[in-house]
């Protein structure tokens, strides 16, 4: 029987994952391999002045220590990717004395156990000449600069500060959320093997023909000599997006010692080596008539990043566009401190924004005495206020209907602290959720042999999203075969490209492609044409230009779609509803339940899809109650860089979690009408769960994570 | 992690030169940081210190017992109650699978300027540098027992249990085996943090004896922490409790995430001795126990936290049958 | 201010003594019911020796701290934590892995059978630690209720979270593996 988009199945990958079978890059077995082991700065901004490597050297099966003494001019400088480039982070380890983050790399030794890396390791004495640094916003010496200054457009409509001034009702208040980190389980390994001078990379990667492209630039050599190999990833959340500059150090080492070379970094060097979540602070006021129609929306932000980059986190362009309201004013700041460069992470500029303007939200429907589900409502719009475009399709009321039926929102007593279960104070909250459509150019080949089995190509990746699967269902559906008959291949950069597996774009891009050249594939066989048939097609979404296939095959970000841009704006939307506990005396707060609602255009393979929301809610309740990298602000170093102080939610912090997927067709989005999902969950999570603490305590809670300190009052 | 040689002992015996693995938990961590850099490692896994015993007298616990044995031991459970709830609520079950008892109650702050030897400064592993965590950040770190060299806080749960109801730890050291009240084992930092217990170097602690009591069976261990599971305390309490009525005729009172050392509350035992216990009562016993506090920033909140975290385990203990 | 940090390592300075020279002490391990002789520095620990003497990379790294489960595998039947453990303190000792826990092309485990049904991973980074660890959970008597599970699950973080589904799973396979 044929199987399609929308067919419920197992995952195509799972049986590998459950036998131990697959294999991730530092999985890979090679033969003489040395192990690399990376020295990271203990303080955050100054010079090395001296490095004592006889002790490290004397260290049985060294091989090499490499630092900016014998690495200066081993790496080209490169753009950094906001403006076009590969790296999440312009700053070269290795390159001079300078110092400019906690944690920068200093030092890599290799050796030929790791073991005797480790050690070596240890025994490298690095001297520093410390400056004082500025951690972040209170810190003297830091640069604020607005971000419009680096192009960034401040969405602003109407008068809204006027608009404030002669509302009834208003409500402002200041919000911050933390630096976070992704923490993947997977650490961030790299294996780097040259073979007959073409180096071959085995890293967990989001855009495998992004990191072949950059590491060729860093190196100075043709992309085609570049092998990707990244066939599982063991979480990645953004992580794994922009290339980070531990891999060209590792590809180096590995061609000067003429030996495969593999790099297992710490936990801790994690937070140093990649990209994390900026903290943000924000500043919002909300205006609305007594019927709680919006009148006015400020938003401002302020988003700390490193000294030379300006990445932005930029939320105000989704929370400006997502109620109606007449009269909105954003702005946002970038803080520049000494800082490793922030990047994406799961929902970038969403989950910090919306945590704010739900939260805010909150407090508007508490001052008009109204029930905070029926203040979206009556919010609602199918356009965007700045520009007025339609959305391609909008069902945030039926997300808020579906699921406060589920959740049993009419039982709900308004009031705060009017809840209980014995020792629990019990709280009920809610929050929108939204995420922006992406979507971008793709290529993918799919091969159709008479025996009827299909075989699809695409330099795609499955990080956990389900992606295998889903990209075999829509090949299953274009080509009239069952799933089993299907075999995909992703995560390799000597397929046909895709884009980054990130903005929740990989469904729509791909499966779009594959069902191209799916449908080539049926008109030929259509034709009389006998054999196999393969079909090598590209794809350029609607409103993307044409220059956008050729940025892909360099390796570049190529990405429309989202609320911003073209004739509509484009997004998927959901209801999250929340039941926190909250102890009397001791306030440990607790989520017994939580329900999400989303429409979110055609859901392909509903299994993973399902999967994808719950772990994202997951995630959201993690960022409201425990995710936070603690900051010594003296030294501007992260100080709890591990996963026993930076806690993520564990199996006994989740009880009942259910998701309503509902149907929603959606033929303006793209052809197949999908929406992206990964990321949709934890939007809005946080302030629901936030929302609910409210409601069960009559505090407040405006800064993230929610801890007892916070409720003891 | 340095070079050492490894090697199984087989008898109990001093050993001034090595270090004791016995279930690795915190040994192999800490060589891993280069925080600890023993050059021989003996192997204890293979010593007789490993029974779980109940008697007349009391709860005998071998050295080698592991942290889960004990936690799920059914007449532990039922008797001894705190110190069942003590092992289960720590660590993860791979841990408690491993971990020893008497590693346990040695494991190692997790004050992470401690931990991070780029840190120069910690009094504790490099006597005289100073303290990093006052004044950083210290969120987790102890508000009891603190000086001005060290405000470290203990980690540990299980110590609370055998602090709370006066056991005895026995000793293999140079000059033979010898008993001491379990309360004396650790030491508050004072002027000298990097000397955290009054163990000999070469000592092994082979067991635990807890003495049987009219108050063991009305125990409870309440742990206060940020996730539901796998955290360390932000604050726990060690109650055992002898009630004629609602009379407190005994109470035995220890607290954990909050000190230096586990940590017994003997001024709040004596504000309930005699006292009906009520929330009045429950909570002027909870001030004594803090009376001493001493705050730094980011751990302002412990105090508060930990009178309220006492209280509660109070008046739940006064609700248990027993 | 802090007193001026210097170097990663200045807490206790390098010994005078040069480091001893690298040596290998000899060991053996049942892996899977298959002895293996090995040769390896005694810092060796299980997981790494796993991983990269042995081959079998199921098992996997995630901290190296015992704070994650990702290298949960099985000692005696018992769940133990690979990171934290000497290769040289296991012999005698059986280890199973994810490999050992069904044949390759045959029936999977009724655990990883049930893992597939439910969705019970995502990136599967973690999965092989988590279904040693739930196979443990349920031969322990842990396994009783939703609630028991939840908690004797806990030392195996799921970044993805697939939590809930890793619950419906051990609730799926518990009497089958109750009984085997």
């Amino acid at each position: 029987m044929p199987d399609g988009i929308g067919t419920d199945h197992q995952r195509i990958d799972g049986r590998a994952k459950v036998t131990g079978g697959a294999r991730y890059a530092s999985d890979v077995m090679l033969g003489n391999v040395a192990h690399a082991w990376l020295v990271t700065s203990a303080i955050a901004r100054g010079h090395i002045t001296g490095m004592d490597e006889a002790a490290a050297r004397a260290v049985p099966g060294v091989l090499e220590v490499f630092s900016h003494r014998n690495m200066h001019g081993a790496v080209a400088e490169t753009e950094f990717f906001a403006k076009g480039g590969y790296v999440g982070s312009t700053i070269r380890p290795l390159e001079s004395d300078r110092i400019w983050h906690d944690g920068q790399i200093v030092a890599m030794v290799v050796a030929d156990t790791l073991e005797a890396a480790r050690e070596a390791a240890f025994r490298l004495q690095v001297e520093y000449r410390e400056e004082q640094p500025a951690a972040g916003f209170d810190a003297a010496g830091v640069e604020v600069k607005a971000a419009s200054e680096g192009g960034f457009e401040d969405p602003e409509v109407g008068d809204a500060d006027r608009a404030y001034g002669n509302a009834e009702v208003k409500i402002e208040a200041e919000y911050s959320t933390p630096t976070q980190h992704h923490n993947p389980i997977e650490l961030f390994t790299t294996t780097a093997h040259w073979v007959g001078g073409k180096l071959e990379l085995h890293e967990g990667s989001q855009f495998v023909h992004g990191l072949k492209n950059g590491v060729a630039a860093q190196l100075g050599i043709d992309p085609a000599d570049v092998h990707v190999v990244s066939p599982f990833v063991g979480g990645a959340f953004g992580s794994r997006g922009s290339l980070t500059q531990r891999t060209a150090l590792v590809a180096e080492a590995a061609r000067r010692l003429g030996r495969p070379v593999k790099l297992v970094p710490t936990r801790d060097q994690g937070f140093t080596i990649a990209t994390y979540r900026a903290e943000t602070r924000q500043k919002v006021k909300l205006a609305a008539g007594r019927d709680g129609k919006l009148q006015a929306l400020v938003h401002e932000g302020w988003e700390v990043t490193s000294r030379p980059d300006p990445y932005k986190v930029g939320g105000t362009a989704t929370t400006a566009r997502i109620y109606a309201c007449p009269n909105v004013r954003t702005k946002v700041n970038l803080v520049h401190a000494d800082r490793n460069t922030p990047g994406f992470m799961r929902s970038p500029p969403e989950l910090p924004y919306m945590f704010a303007l739900e939260s805010a939200m909150d407090e508007l429907a508490v001052a008009l005495n109204m029930d905070p589900v029926e203040l979206r409502r009556v919010n609602d719009t199918q356009r965007e206020p700045i520009k007025g475009l339609p959305y391609s399709s909008r069902n945030l009321v039926g997300c808020l209907d579906a699921g406060a039926k589920a959740f049993g929102w009419e039982r709900r007593n308004p009031a705060p602290r009017s809840m209980r279960q014995g020792e629990w104070l019990v709280g009920w909250g809610m929050a929108t959720s939204i995420y922006p459509t992406h979507i971008g150019a793709a290529t993918a080949r799919v091969t159709l042999l008479p025996s009827g089995h299909a075989r699809v190509q695409t330099a795609a990746h499955d990080v956990g999203t389900g992606a295998y699967t889903a990209i075999g269902l829509a090949a299953a559906e274009g080509l009239g075969v069952s799933l089993d008959k299907v075999a995909v291949e992703l995560g390799d950069s000597d397929l046909p490209p895709a884009p980054v597996a990130g903005g929740s774009n990989t469904t729509a891009s791909v499966c779009n492609v594959v069902m191209k050249a799916c449908d080539e594939i049926r008109a030929r066989r259509a034709q009389g044409q006998q054999g196999a048939i393969e079909v090598y097609a590209e794809n350029v979404p609607e409103g993307l230009p044409p220059e956008a296939i050729g940025k892909l095959y360099q390796g570049r970000n190529a990405l429309g779609g989202g609320l911003e841009g073209g004739k509509q704006a484009m997004a998927a939307f959901g209801a999250i509803f929340v039941e926190v506990r909250v102890h009397e005396r001791t306030r440990e707060v607790r989520v017994p339940r939580a329900v999400g609602a989303f429409a979110a255009g055609r859901i392909v393979s509903p299994r993973q899809a399902h999967s994808q929301l719950t772990g994202g809610m997951i995630w959201g309740i993690g960022a409201a109650l425990h995710e936070t990298t603690e900051i010594d602000h003296r030294t501007a170093r992260y100080m709890n860089d591990n996963l026993s102080e930076y806690l993520v939610p564990v199996n006994a912090d989740i009880q009942q979690l259910d998701v309503i997927m509902l149907d929603e067709r959606d033929s303006q989005a793209n052809p197949l009408g999908i929406k992206g999902i990964g990321e949709l969950g934890n939007v809005g999570t946080n302030a629901a769960v936030a929302n609910a603490v409210f409601h069960a305590t009559g505090t407040r809670p405006r800064h993230l994570p929610v801890r007892i300190e916070q409720l003891l009052g | 992690m340095r070079p050492f040689s490894y090697m199984r002992a087989d008898a109990p015996k001093a050993d001034a030169a090595a270090s004791f693995l016995a279930g690795g938990t915190t040994l192999l961590d800490l060589m891993k940081l280069d925080v600890l850099r023993p050059e021989r490692v003996a192997d204890i896994n293979g010593l007789a210190l490993s029974g779980v015993r109940l008697d007349a007298h009391g709860l005998h616990l071998g050295a080698l017992a592991r942290m889960s044995e004990v936690a799920d031991h059914a007449e532990v459970k039922r008797h001894y109650p705190v110190v069942a709830q003590s092992l289960m609520l720590a660590a993860s079950p791979q841990i408690r699978n491993m971990a020893s008892l008497g590693g346990n109650v040695l494991q190692r702050t997790r004050c992470p300027y401690f931990r991070d030897t780029s840190y120069t400064a910690c009094n504790k592993r490099n006597p005289g540098s100073g303290c990093s965590a006052i004044g950083g950040v210290n969120r987790l770190q102890a508000v009891l027992g603190t000086s001005e060299a060290c405000i470290a806080a203990y980690p540990g749960d299980f110590a609370q249990a055998l602090v709370v109801l006066d056991a005895e730890v026995e000793v293999q050291g140079a000059q033979g085996r010898r008993r001491m009240r379990f309360a004396e084992l650790h030491v508050a930092p004072g002027q000298a943090p990097q000397r955290e217990t009054t163990l000999q170097p070469g000592d092994l602690i082979t067991g635990f004896s807890v003495p049987a009591g009219a108050w063991t069976a009305r125990s409870l261990y309440l742990k206060v922490r940020d996730r539901e599971s796998y955290a360390f305390a932000l604050a726990s309490a060690a109650v055992a409790l002898q009630l004629e009525g609602e009379t407190v005729r005994e109470v035995r009172i220890a607290l954990g995430g909050v000190a230096t050392v586990p940590w017994r509350a003997h001024d709040a035992e004596a504000e309930l001795r005699g006292k009906r216990l009520d929330e009045a009562s429950a909570t002027r016993a909870a001030a004594a126990a803090f009376a001493s506090a001493q705050t730094h920033g980011e751990n302002a909140f412990k105090p508060e936290l930990g009178r309220r975290t006492l209280v509660r385990a109070l008046l739940q203990a006064k609700q248990m049958e027993a | 201010m802090l007193p001026l940090l210097t170097g990663t390592a200045a807490a206790q300075p390098a010994p005078a003594t040069p480091p001893t020279e690298s040596r290998t002490m000899d060991m053996t391990m049942e892996v899977n019911g298959q002895v293996h002789r090995l040769a390896l520095d005694p810092r060796t620990t299980l997981l790494d020796a796993l991983r990269e003497h042995i081959g079998l990379t199921g098992s996997k790294k995630g901290c190296d701290q015992g704070q994650c489960g990702a290298c949960t595998v099985l000692l005696d039947g018992r769940r133990v934590l690979g990171c934290l453990t000497l290769a040289a303190s296991v012999g005698g000792r059986q280890v199973t892995t994810i490999e050992g826990l069904s044949r390759p092309e045959g029936a999977l485990h009724p655990m990883q059978q049930a893992f597939l049904d439910h969705d019970a991973f995502q990136c599967g980074y973690c999965t092989p630690g988590q279904i040693l660890s739930a196979v443990a959970c349920v031969r322990e008597g842990h396994a009783g209720s939703a609630e028991d599970i939840r908690e004797y699950m806990s030392g195996n973080l799921c970044r993805c979270a697939a939590y809930p589904q890793i619950v419906a799973a051990v609730q799926q396979a518990a009497p089958q593996v109750e009984r085997s």
